[in-house]
């Protein structure tokens, strides 16, 4: 049985340990009369008579299905013809892919060799094996189950107690995905940023300045240095990051403090939420905005002043990604502002201080510490962009501070590195986890940095 | 009725008064009687810590059937807390340890053995500000029987909403809506849906902390005049800032100062024969 | 007394000398003033051109997606091109030449075409997957075979993009992609009314195509939607059930903080990061194939779990504790007092902060392309692991494309991007102001 049809019938036979588990602890007392000599309601004892019977057969399948590809391969591999199983693991994995799409479907068993042919055929006959199997195990696991917690029903069995204790723990299992989560990111980045290294250096990734991700796959191949100096990724990030600032930056704080302090209440109804739309904008959007129409734009208008301004120019893919921040800043900054209190405002006032100096003086020297952190979130946002650059930045990677010119970033590599019919193991791809690990490092380090400053100079209003 | 009691009191209250140098000062041992006959509550030796402030000091005292205690005393005394100890409510609170014995019928309440929820369907609350569900009339009644299985159709529990909000005073005024939320009654009619809402699962005894004060004058005569039908039923400990309260409804009074229980005994006894110094201060509003 | 110097004690300023001072002094604080005031509605007017500009650049280019240019012809079914051996045999109708049949019918509107490279100019002209039209009608139909009919067939790319007037006809021939003998044609045939724009329904209808005009958004449509509701059906319940133990159970030590930092960083962790994720775990890892929804919705779900885990903790919060306190003192247990009270309460919150998730989701590009949903997929998807492209990505693909018709087609493709996130938003504030309770 497929997989999902598995799932639906171990449904269903958990529907019907329900009902067997709810009619038995009824029939116990003697019908719905003596209902309040069970401990627990009637439903409680269904509940944990189906719930012995998924959970179980549910681990058991779990685990089956996870290694189950990983098995089968390794006996389709033991049969294959001994030339086939030496070969260097590059082609290896060819052929392995080869049996892969035979097996999906893919490809036609007479499009590839005979011997791969053979595996796939092995491979679909050992997975309907196994499907049975699992199958069979599953259900009986399931039926056992039912007959175990069916004889256990008794009036004085806590069923509520113990449903209870079982549904606690699947709360807690989900809260520790999140745990897992960023373990599995750590890991899988980890351990192919280290495999990486094994291969080019550390040092030379940091500091080197020539980034050309070639690699050979003939010894002798023109025009595969394999240079893997990052620094021009990240001299290009922080560039764009930082016209982005300059754009969001002004931008967002002023409207935040024209909308807290000035604007009257109607006018803020509608054009806070306007604003909030450029937050909800995808960024693919943006970066065709960028691409079409602010990058020629750029470039037609730097013609007309007579400077060469590249079509894919730093300057375009900021200005875009700064209008994606406004909103960030903006949000954030009001927070901020909203929540100083009046009684400080009042004592400006008082004193004979104009709104704005009250604004400049006292409301931002009180917000500050909390608009920095917003800041540097927003800072963190935009080192971690990656469509609007994509598809408004460059692709060669150039070392300059001129926003006129053309330059790629960490996320545009990440993304060509790893879009394409690249292999697994090349350092071209591993490449693309090391940039990734230094992503991740990077916005972490704001985040947290962010987080300490907001807490540690956050005033304490009474 | 409860003023005619009152007049009674007031009667009494002109007649022998004690002297003040007959009075005891000692805080450490309870004056009164402790132990009553038909006992359905029996705490010895409790002891309440929220984290290191010691709130409630040794004390032992007993609750009878069919009978109302008062608990009284200034803010912050620990009345409310030692109510909380009765069905556990303290369970809710972190920091919150209880030591001591107290025993419902016999059974000791922290055994491990003994299942809270069932502590709770034996002992009902009622809170200070009226807090029906966000459901309609009838399914704030019907929440405690359907959860407890006491109802086996939905005959039986039209029948047990019935009699509950028959006996708490509100049906007359309901019977017609009760698909409206509970939460559009008056407050004094919020506070009675309460009543029903406890009354519904059948407890043995009802814990009310300062039931009326969030209530008008009306209200709580009526409340009032509730208790007085309950206690026919149920055992009835009510936490009150208000003396005269008390002195309607109740026939034991326990005067709780600052964590510890200074004296118990017969309402009309305590309220014109003080033993206590303590007692007789708060008594004469000399503080509180 | 100190031993220090003299010095003459500050002068207390007589109130008149005061006034004098800030007399003089508020010209120039109001002039700054006005000036800062001036700069904050700068700031919120261009937030609002931007808008404005960005929402009407991509309408006026993609509006044009919606219409597609559209040429009247006379078609004869002439039996002797599509049924020679006059058997009516599906399979020999199915590969019938109506190429021919369509070249027929040019010919019959333009007598003086001769030889064959005009003639094949003339077909150019329109698209090719006109002839396709004629063969799904005949196999429907075969009694249509020595019938004559007339019907609207699809121009080609460059005949559509001429009728919106995209492109120049004052250019020299060898820069445009339409000859002045196909121009000729082209204004012939509008002058009959032959040649009109229609209501394009193969956008909203057809998957992706190699020709602009041939091309539509319902695969990608049908790709997001079984993306995104597997994604609801995996983050909704692990979020909720997330956020219902850190909030009521979770015991007050380390791995508790823990979790809760986790969370929070995981909120702000670049979304490239989670495809990197998803493409070491649960391509190279598990086996799953690329390309299929699951895997998507997988990366998606964990991306969103974050943003539904913060929602629903602030909406368990503001449940007040006097609804907890009265169904735990009736002896409820600490789960139903949950299930039966803090849950119903708190779904309206929880829902309008998974829908604002789910709109998140929607529009994420970046993860998904690292699990290999840049494949041209033609076909339109129909379960979990049929290979499959999502809205934004298709969106990424077209821009891509050097083809001038698509350019239209991506803006098209982002309209209707942008309608599902209107709807999106708009339940999601609808839902917050209707269920909003006074406490």
């Amino acid at each position: 049985m497929k997989p999902l049809a598995l799932l639906v019938s171990l449904l269903g036979l958990s529907l019907v340990a329900f009902w067997i588990g709810k009619s038995r602890s009824l029939a116990a007392v003697g019908g719905k009369a003596g209902i309040r000599s069970l401990h627990s309601l009637p439903g409680h004892y269904g509940l944990l008579t189906a719930a012995w019977c998924a959970l179980p057969a549910l681990v058991v399948i779990g685990l089956w299905l996870a290694f189950q590809d990983n098995i089968l391969v390794q006996l389709v591999t033991a049969h294959l013809p001994e030339p086939l199983r030496s070969l260097p693991p590059a082609e290896f994995s060819l052929v392995l892919n080869d049996v892969r799409n035979v097996v999906a479907g893919n490809v036609p068993a007479s499009s590839v060799d005979q011997s791969s042919a053979a595996a796939a055929a092995e491979y679909v006959h050992l997975q309907s094996i196994s499907r049975i199997a699992l199958t069979a195990l599953a259900l009986a696991i399931g039926v056992l189950a039912i007959i175990f917690a069916r004889r256990r029903i008794v009036p004085e069995l806590r069923a509520r107690n113990q449903v209870e204790r079982v549904m606690l723990w699947l709360l807690f299992g989900c809260s520790t995905l999140a745990v897992f989560t960023t373990i599995g990111i750590v890991a899988s980045v980890l351990f192919e940023a280290l495999r990486f290294f094994s291969q080019v250096s550390p040092w030379e990734f940091l500091t080197g300045t020539i980034w050309s991700p070639q690699t050979a796959i003939r010894a002798d191949q023109v025009g595969s240095s394999g240079t893997f100096g990052a620094v021009p990724l990240f001299a290009g990030t922080l560039l764009i990051s930082a016209i982005a600032m300059v754009v969001a930056v002004p931008t967002g704080l002023f409207s935040a403090v024209y909308l807290a302090e000035y604007a009257h209440p109607k006018f803020r109804s509608w054009t806070k939420p306007l604003l909030e739309i450029l937050a909800g904008v995808p960024t693919v959007v943006y970066g065709f905005f960028a691409a079409i129409t602010v990058g020629p734009a750029l470039r037609g208008w730097g013609e007309s002043v007579g400077l060469t301004v590249a079509s894919e120019s730093a300057l375009a893919a900021g200005l875009v990604m700064g209008i994606m921040i406004i909103p960030f800043v903006s949000s954030l900054a009001d927070d901020m502002i909203t929540a100083v209190p009046q009684s400080l405002r009042d004592g400006a006032y008082a004193l004979g201080a104009t709104k704005s100096e009250t604004i400049r003086q006292v409301i931002f020297r009180a917000a500050l510490p909390g608009i920095v952190g917003g800041v540097l979130l927003a800072v963190s946002r935009a080192i971690g962009e990656t469509m609007i650059v994509v598809m408004a930045a460059g692709l060669a990677a150039n070392l300059t501070a001129n926003p006129l010119e053309a330059v790629t970033t960490v996320t545009v590599q990440i993304v060509t590195l790893l879009v394409g019919d690249q292999e697994f193991d090349s350092p071209k791809t591993l490449a693309a986890f090391a940039l990734g690990l230094v992503l991740f490092v990077a916005t972490l380090a704001l985040n947290v940095l962010a987080l300490h400053i907001v807490r540690k100079y956050r005033e304490q209003y009474e | 009725m409860a003023s005619v009691r009152m007049k009674e009191l007031d009667a009494g209250t002109a007649a022998a008064r004690p002297s003040l140098a007959s009075l005891v000062t000692d805080r450490d041992k309870t004056v009164g009687t402790i132990t009553v006959d038909n006992a359905i509550f029996k705490c010895r030796d409790v002891n309440v810590y929220y984290g290191d402030k010691h709130a409630i000091k040794n004390v032992s005292i007993e609750i009878a059937r069919n009978q109302v205690l008062a608990m009284i005393g200034p803010s912050g005394c620990g009345k409310s807390t030692f109510l909380r100890c009765l069905n556990r409510m303290n369970d809710t609170i972190p920091t919150a340890r209880v030591t001591g014995s107290i025993t419902l019928d016999g059974q000791d309440i922290h055994d491990k053995r003994q299942d809270v929820v069932q502590l709770r369907a034996r002992v009902g609350m009622v809170f200070q500000k009226p807090n029906p569900f966000p459901k309609s009339i009838y399914e704030n009644v019907a929440y405690g029987p359907r959860i407890h299985g006491l109802a086996g159709d939905r005959v039986e529990l039209d029948e047990i909403v019935h009699t509950s909000l028959q006996r708490a005073g509100l049906w007359d005024e309901v019977k017609d809506r009760l698909n409206q939320p509970g939460t559009s009654l008056s407050g004094g009619q919020q506070q009675r849906l309460c009543i029903a809402r406890t009354i519904a699962v059948s407890p043995e005894v009802i814990l009310m902390d300062e039931p009326c004060s969030a209530l008008d004058p009306i209200a709580t005569a009526r409340i009032e005049d509730l208790m007085e039908e309950l206690r026919q039923s149920y055992a009835i400990c009510i936490v009150t800032h208000s003396m005269q309260q008390a002195a309607r409804v109740s026939q034991r009074t326990a005067y709780f100062h600052l964590g510890d229980l200074i004296e118990v005994g017969e309402t009309d006894r305590v309220f014109t024969n003080p033993r206590h110094r303590l007692t007789e201060d708060y008594i004469t509003g000399r503080f509180g | 007394m100190s031993d220090a110097p003299v010095r003459r004690a500050p002068r207390i300023r007589t109130a008149h000398e005061t006034q004098t001072i800030v007399a003089k002094s508020l010209r120039r604080r109001y002039w700054a003033e006005r000036r800062f005031r001036f700069y904050g509605a700068a700031a919120v007017l261009l937030g609002v051109v931007f808008v404005v500009f960005l929402f009407v650049t991509v309408f006026s280019r993609g509006i044009g997606a919606f219409q597609q240019a559209q040429i009247k012809i006379d078609v004869f079914y002439d039996p002797a091109i599509i049924d020679p051996a006059g058997t009516r045999k599906a399979e020999d109708l199915a590969l019938a030449d109506y190429a021919a049949v369509l070249r027929e019918a040019l010919v019959r509107v333009f007598p003086d075409v001769k030889g064959r490279s005009a003639r094949r100019a003339l077909s150019r002209l329109l698209s090719s997957s006109a002839p396709f039209v004629l063969q799904r009608r005949v196999l429907a139909n075969p009694d249509l075979i020595g019938t004559n009919d007339t019907l609207w067939v699809t121009a080609s790319d460059a005949v559509d993009l001429l009728r919106k007037a995209k492109i120049d006809r004052r250019l020299p021939e060898a820069l445009r992609p339409l000859s002045d003998q196909q121009l000729a044609w082209f204004d012939q045939l509008a002058e009959r009314g032959a040649l009109e724009l229609k209501f394009n329904r193969t956008f909203l209808s057809t998957g992706d195509s190699r020709d602009p005009e041939n091309a539509g958004v319902w695969g990608a449509v049908m790709g997001s939607l079984l993306m995104l509701s597997l994604t609801l059906l995996l983050s909704f319940p692990i979020g909720v059930a997330t956020a219902i133990y850190l909030e009521e159970f979770a015991p007050q030590n380390r791995w508790t903080d823990l979790v809760e930092v986790n969370i929070n960083n995981l909120a702000a962790v670049p979304s490239i990061v989670f495809g990197l994720l998803g493409l070491a775990v649960f391509i190279n890892f598990f086996g799953l194939p690329r390309s299929a929804p699951l895997v998507g919705a997988l990366v998606l779900t964990l991306l969103t779990l974050p943003t539904i885990i913060i929602a629903s903790r602030a909406a368990i919060k503001a449940v007040p504790p006097s609804i907890r306190e009265a169904a735990l003192g009736m002896g409820a247990s600490r789960i139903q007092t949950i299930a039966h009270h803090v849950l119903p309460l708190a779904l309206p919150g929880m829902l309008t902060g998974t829908i604002i998730g789910m709109a998140r989701a929607l529009g994420e590009t970046a993860p998904l392309l690292m699990i290999g949903m840049v494949a041209f997929i033609v076909d339109v998807p129909h379960s979990f692991t049929d290979p499959s492209t999502v809205l934004p990505v298709q969106i990424y693909l077209w821009s891509d494309s050097p083809e001038r018709g698509f350019v239209e087609k991506t803006s098209g493709a982002i309209i209707v991007l942008l309608v599902f996130l209107v709807i999106m938003n708009a339940a999601a504030v609808f839902l917050r102001n209707k269920f909003e309770k006074r406490w």
